[in-house]
């Protein structure tokens, strides 16, 4: 079975761990491992501004170096922010050249000192933004085919409707990031139709839902993930697929608050993308962490249990 | 040993401010054959040009130099002055000693000797200079016009009425273009079609014009006052001598296709004339949409038509003419609304364009001037304008400003209301532009008493929920955001150039800018030209404007027309390749590196010979010649060699 | 500006521009630290249009990038918005300049940090979020808002 270099990033590790099993099982269905990098750190989640604090992009490089040492050139993420950060990071190391020599004097400074990593014998080679960052999401539709996964499913999700939800940092900044066309994209909305699903439009997909405002100003996220919410459940939506950890907890667990906010709030779930794949590719529904939903998920649920018969259990 | 005379110009402090105008001439005088040097503070002025006649007369020089600035600018300023006192005017050359030395340079010891060796350079290259006629050359006073909008349409008739023939060419099956769809026109508000209705049997009706509809240009050779054209005339599938224009065969025809006059808020058969208008009033058949072409069945029109009119096998014609000159007016076309992503990509039925709103306004258009949206045909009551649509925007859509929306919008919003009086028009601007006769009181009158609300801002997102079409924009002037339930939004897209004009120009081998718009051969001095003689150009072709600047430049591009027409031949610069038949070896290297067409082969004499009206003078073939057979006329090897010492400083 | 006491302070004084102002350390500071030429900006209010966060703001972001034009430091480092600005990227993508609006947003964060104007401390988080809140949310918000 085919091994791509995978990166999960904190929230996949802890507290979005069913994103993380939930791509892993999903991937095994689909013929490719995700290999997680034996060592890795925290990305940073947001690249900085400056030329002046290219310190704090060094974390991101050596994670995208020890992918170049380990003789790969390609590495899966999941988590919008993790990708951002990333492809970014990249980014400005393959068309920037201070920044470039800059973080490459500080992964040469630390190289010897990396006593949590095991010490390589490999001479010193500058990183020049080799590796290619590219999301789950990505490479499910330029890789996997959506024609591939939707040969292989074993409980398609007909006569579902289905809210695709963007975000923010999966498309933009759109010069650097190159996944979509950001004010129209399609990624989403072709991967929901491979599982059989049908997509919902309303104009609220690529709006932000308040990221970490989440915590600095939670109202201001309430707002927000209501008006996006109940604009997905006017046009008809039964549930709503998203990537990001972030973007999960402001519009699944916010829903508590939105509710107390708008007496009219009806909940609606939420899942990630690699849930609904994985479900739909037959895996266990109790594998999915749907437990760990503050909306329950059990109306949909039945919704595809039903409609694909008794389904493939394994 | 020739008498020569060095005039070196001060420029007032442009170039005595960097160069010692002083010591240039001193040092020049001293030259073999140079007697006599002198500064002046602005040898282009009228006393400058006095000193240099008297001085040609006074000490008898049979070659001048003016040391100054770039001959593209006074090169004939001097000449002439140089013929008016006698001398040939080919003996007379410009050293440019000030933007190729005092402007680019600060060092004045050093531009000093950097002038001096630029005129000792030309001093010896008018040593050896021959005296020159210049060369005739015939006209053929026949003029092309492409394109039949107002532009076309207005230069052909003034050339016509100068008493030459035209030919205007139109892609589509009648004349009248953009202005033939607008409603009203600002600031004046007359009916568009009302003024320019008359302009179109004018041209269809005068006897020196000869107009082509549903014909494209094919390809042009020759140069200027010597065109050769060969003209597409497009099948329209019937025969227009016959046909009476009745219009039975377009009522029994059961294609339905949107039509591209009415901005696709319409439908006409797969034969049709493109509105009631039309000049000539003649039906094409769309053979894309025509179901007989489609099925091999139907032929409803051709058992409807009488006359027997409908030609099912009549094919493209083509046509070959000679033309002493070319008008290029091939108009423009508005970004499409699908291409606007963030303003609903065309996805949203509410959202359209000027264009389309122009139809909706229109006493002829699909709802006879009835403001009603394409959704449900109700009366919108919120209508919201987006200026700028694609304009303005260089990072995503095109740079630059598209001119006319500002008062075309204003203009919009004030007639909706004359429609809708209870309705309210919004208009979302960054700048209101009113550079224009008539215009800013237009727009003052407007926001004054029609009731028009501006909002200074760009809209960031327009998208449907429910029937509504939502509009975010934001007031800046307030610092507050606006959103606004909109039942009909109209976007005023940025004016782009017609795809088609990209390939013409190729054809024509005339240039674009940058935003593929046509280019003048100067942008304030020669606007009405292209750079490459005998071709002009007119209207929107060339960029952004609106309907009196269009007609005004297309008679003076008619008027530059007429001008090459009152003179019996044209002169042709001598100054240009010649070839001596006794060396040539007739390998035709020439032929090839030539960029103008001007070296061909003479199959009898196997040499290449010179067409004196196409060469341009740049001395390609020259250069590429292996026996030196093709020479330059007063830029001959040996002027060359010792204008190349010259420079290097001599020896 | 020094007033007299006794007096109130008037609401709106002019603001006094110099050529330290408009063209002096603070605005080279945001130019060197963002690489972005605010002065490409022709205030036609698409970032503020857009902007998903703007209702939550005192000042909208066209004007934001408008008083750094002008060098106007105090009115930006004192003002709600550099705290509600969510980092997402709208305005950045539809700037018809192409200013990345972000960019000059977060400069002007790290500007106001460096002057001592510290939004958001770990003792300000509620703990049961502290507890539930993804990582990117936590250290997205530290990273943005404080020191």
């Amino acid at each position: 079975m085919a091994k791509v270099a995978y990166y999960p990033g904190c929230a996949l590790k802890e507290r979005s761990s069913h994103l993380d099993t939930s791509a892993r099982d999903s991937a095994v269905r689909l013929g490719f491992e995700l290999d997680e990098l034996p060592t890795w750190t925290c990305c940073g989640a947001v690249p900085p501004v400056s030329e002046e604090r290219v310190m704090n992009l060094v974390a991101p490089s050596r994670i995208l170096k020890d992918v170049r040492d380990s003789g790969r050139d390609v590495l899966i993420t999941i988590c919008d922010f993790c990708y951002n950060t990333l492809k970014r990071t990249n980014y400005s190391i393959r068309t920037n050249e201070i920044t470039r020599k800059r973080i490459n004097a500080f992964l040469a400074d630390d190289e010897p000192e990396r006593d949590y990593i095991e010490k390589k014998d490999a001479y010193w080679v500058d990183y020049t933004g080799e590796v290619r960052v590219v999301h789950l999401m990505e490479y499910l539709r330029d890789e996997i085919g959506y024609g591939n996964i939707r040969e292989k499913l074993k409980r398609p999700l007909s006569g579902l409707k289905i809210a695709p939800y963007y975000g923010c940092v999966m498309l933009r900044p759109q010069n650097e990031i190159q996944l979509d066309e950001p004010e129209n994209p399609s990624i989403i909305e072709d991967f929901i139709d491979s599982l059989g699903a049908e997509t919902i439009r309303y104009p609220y997909r690529t709006e932000c839902c308040g990221s970490y405002l989440s915590v600095s100003s939670p109202d201001a996220s309430t707002r927000l993930c209501y008006r996006i919410l109940t604009s997905a459940q006017q046009h008809g939506a039964d549930a709503m697929v998203i990537s990001c950890p972030l973007c999960f907890y402001n519009l699944d667990s916010r829903q508590k608050a939105i509710a107390e906010a708008y007496p009219d709030f009806k909940p609606i779930p939420v899942f990630y993308f690699t849930q609904l794949l994985s479900v739909a590719l037959g895996v266990d529904e109790g594998r999915q962490g749907f437990e760990r939903h503050f909306v329950d998920v059990a109306p949909v649920l039945d919704m595809i249990l039903q409609g694909s018969g008794k389904g493939d259990r394994t | 040993m020739k008498r020569i005379g060095v005039f070196i110009c001060h420029c007032g402090i442009n170039i005595a401010g960097t160069v010692d105008v002083k010591r240039v001439a001193e040092e020049v005088a001293k030259l073999d054959s140079v007697v006599y040097a002198q500064d002046y503070i602005y040898m282009c002025s009228d006393p400058g040009q006095a000193l240099v006649r008297e001085k040609i007369r006074q000490e008898k020089l049979d070659g001048i130099i003016i040391a100054a600035c770039s001959p593209s600018l006074h090169e004939s300023t001097f000449r002439t002055a140089a013929e008016e006192a006698g001398l040939n005017p080919w003996q007379c050359e410009i050293a440019n000693i000030r933007e190729q030395c005092s402007w680019v340079h600060t060092d004045r010891k050093k531009a000093t000797e950097k002038a001096i060796r630029i005129v000792s350079t030309m001093v010896e290259k008018t040593r050896l200079n021959e005296s020159l006629e210049p060369i005739p050359v015939s006209i053929t006073k026949k003029a092309l016009v492409i394109g039949g909008g107002i532009a076309g349409i207005q230069a052909a008739l003034d050339i016509a009425d100068s008493g030459h023939k035209v030919i205007l060419v139109e892609k589509e099956s009648s004349i009248g273009g953009h202005m033939a769809q607008l409603s009203e026109t600002f600031p004046t508000l007359d009916c568009s079609q009302c003024i320019l209705t008359p302009k179109m049997v004018a041209a269809g009706k005068h006897r020196n014009i000869q107009l082509m509809t549903y014909s494209e240009v094919e390809e042009v050779s020759g140069y200027v006052g010597n065109f050769n054209v060969r003209i597409r005339r497009k099948a329209p599938f019937v025969d227009w001598s016959t046909c009476t224009g009745c219009g039975l065969c377009m009522e029994k025809c059961p294609a339905k296709v949107p039509s591209e006059f009415d901005r696709g808020l319409s439908t006409h058969g797969a034969i049709y004339i493109p509105f009631p208008q039309a000049v000539p009033n003649k039906p094409v058949i769309d053979r894309e949409s025509c179901i007989y072409f489609k099925t091999g069945k139907c032929r409803l029109c051709e058992k409807t038509c009488e006359i027997g009119a409908i030609k099912f096998d009549q094919e493209d014609q083509i046509i070959e003419e000679e033309i002493g000159a070319i008008i290029t007016a091939t108009g423009y076309e508005t970004l499409p609304v699908t291409e606007l992503q963030e303003y609903g990509a065309g996805e949203v039925p509410d959202v359209i364009d000027g264009l389309a709103f122009e139809r909706l306004l229109s006493a002829s258009g699909p709802t006879s001037g009835e403001v009603r949206r394409p959704s449900d045909g109700r009366v919108p009551k919120e209508v919201v304008f987006v200026q700028c649509a694609g304009s303005r925007d260089p990072e995503r859509y095109r740079p630059y400003c598209s001119k006319i929306c500002c008062m075309y919008t204003t203009k919009h919003a004030l007639l909706y209301k004359h429609r809708v009086h209870d309705g309210q028009p919004y208009i979302f601007y960054i700048d209101i532009r009113t550079g224009g006769k008539g215009y800013e009181e237009f727009y003052h009158n407007a926001e004054q008493d029609e009731g028009i609300i501006y909002l200074r801002g760009k809209v960031a997102k327009i998208f449907r929920d429910g029937d509504k079409t939502i509009v975010w924009g934001t007031d800046t002037l307030t610092g507050r955001n606006v959103e606004i339930q909109a039942d009909l939004v109209v976007l005023a897209t940025a004016v782009v150039p017609r795809e088609s004009t990209a390939e013409l120009v190729k054809k024509l081998r005339i240039q674009t800018g940058p935003n593929g718009f046509l280019s003048e051969a100067h942008p304030k001095l020669r606007p009405v030209e292209s750079i490459n003689s005998g071709f002009f150009i007119a209207g929107v072709a060339q960029g952004p404007r609106d309907i009196p600047e269009t007609v005004a430049q297309a008679s003076g591009a008619a008027c530059k027309v007429i001008s090459l027409f009152s003179r019996d031949h044209l002169e042709q610069d001598p100054a240009i390749a010649w070839v001596d038949e006794e060396l040539c070896g007739g390998c035709r290297i020439c032929i090839s590196v030539c960029p103008y067409d001007a070296r061909e082969y003479d199959e009898e004499k196997c040499i290449a010979r010179v067409n004196e009206a196409l060469c341009e003078g740049c001395g390609s073939c020259v250069a590429a010649c292996a026996c030196g057979a093709t020479q330059q006329r007063n830029l001959s090897d040996s002027q060359i060699k010792s204008m190349v010492t010259a420079s290097l400083g001599g020896e | 500006m020094s007033e007299r006491t006794g007096l109130a302070p008037p609401k709106s004084p002019p603001v006094r521009l110099t050529r330290e102002t408009v063209s002096g350390g603070f605005k080279k500071r945001v130019i060197e630290l963002s690489g972005q030429n605010m002065d490409s900006c022709y205030q036609c209010g698409n970032c503020s249009s857009g902007c998903p966060v703007a209702q939550e703001m005192d000042i909208l972001p066209n004007r934001i990038m408008r008083l750094a034009q002008l060098g106007l430091k105090d009115d930006i480092i004192h003002s709600a918005t550099l705290w509600i600005c969510a980092s997402c990227f709208q305005c950045t993508v539809r700037c018809p300049r192409g200013i990345d609006i972000q960019g000059v947003m977060d400069t002007l964060r790290q500007i106001a940090l460096d002057e001592g104007v510290d939004h958001f401390g770990p003792d300000q988080i509620d703990p049961e979020q502290a507890a539930s809140v993804p990582q990117p949310g936590l250290v997205g918000v530290y990273r943005k808002l404080s020191t």
